[in-house]
């Protein structure tokens, strides 16, 4: 009876053992990066302001009816190109910037990485 | 159905003139127009200003200017596009208009005034104008063709157009800004 409890302690421990990867004392190191999206809408960046984190995903969805871009100001250091009506962009982002629509340059947004 | 008679005819275009030249005056009567005519005023009123761009990028070397008049192409193709889309969809024929009919004329007179000056005097003039054109349909649309719309669909695209005439209004006033600093 006992040899069995103790077949089915270890059986049990090694199922558990199975399912966590590095084991418990070492915890994976990985940092877990979000994706965000911003919509183009009316004309706007939708929100005008968004904090991530370094690494995380920023998805560009244009709603409107005419094209747009969203690209860094004052440098152009990244520009998505023309995104269409209905099409998507996105960025990792790596540092906080401006920026607009080179189309219609009145449109303006802002990213803060942390 | 909506009916359509002489006296109609002229209080639309009286209306719309006023609404068009002086802009706040919406306490008066709206013209009475059918789904059919305000398709027809919205695809002539954005052809009008593509017109004025091909002219602008003909006539302009001016970097500023030229993008500018690049953009009121692609959007009003695009507005021209939906529009047209949209007709065909709801299998209604856009109908010439007393309202359609003023905007072709003074854009006439327009392009005379802009195919007639050239340089600095080009770049003031085009982008002056499309200050006032974006006021102007911007009061025409808000006041006039969103109310009189019956089309939930038709009212919808024209209520999305709004923003784009808007930010056009803006990017053109701050284009006249830059302009005048030179």
């Amino acid at each position: 009876m006992t040899n069995t409890f103790v077949l089915i302690k270890h059986c049990i421990y090694l199922f558990v053992s199975a399912f966590l990867p590095g084991g418990c004392a070492s915890a994976p190191d990985r940092a877990i990066h979000k994706s965000y999206t911003i919509e183009i809408k009316e004309m706007k960046f939708e929100p005008a302001e968004l904090i991530v984190q370094k690494g995380d995903t920023v998805v560009w969805i244009n709603r409107d009816i005419v094209a747009h871009d969203a690209t860094e100001e004052p440098t152009k250091a990244w520009t998505s190109g023309v995104i269409p009506s209905g099409q998507s962009w996105s960025l990792v982002v790596t540092k906080s910037a401006d920026y607009y629509c080179s189309i219609h340059m009145v449109m303006k947004g802002k990213l803060l990485a942390e | 159905m909506k009916s359509h008679n002489p006296f109609r005819a002229l209080t639309t275009g009286a209306i719309a003139y006023s609404l068009l030249f002086s802009i706040p005056v919406f306490a008066q009567k709206s013209p009475n127009l059918s789904d059919a005519e305000i398709a027809s005023v919205a695809v002539v009123a954005n052809q009008i200003d593509v017109s004025y761009a091909e002219i602008a990028k003909k006539q302009s070397t001016n970097e500023d200017v030229l993008k500018f008049a690049e953009t009121m192409i692609s959007d009003h193709s695009a507005v021209i596009n939906q529009a047209v889309a949209l007709v065909k969809k709801l299998g209604v024929t856009p109908k010439d208009n007393a309202v359609s009919q003023k905007l072709l004329k003074d854009a006439e007179k327009t392009k005379k005034t802009l195919h007639s000056t050239s340089g600095k005097a080009f770049n003031k003039a085009y982008v002056d104008n499309e200050v006032t054109y974006h006021k102007a349909v911007i009061a025409t649309v808000e006041g006039v063709l969103i109310p009189e719309s019956d089309n939930k669909e038709l009212k919808d695209l024209l209520q999305g157009v709004v923003p784009v005439l808007k930010t056009h209004l803006e990017h053109a006033r701050m284009l006249q800004s830059k302009l005048s600093n030179k």
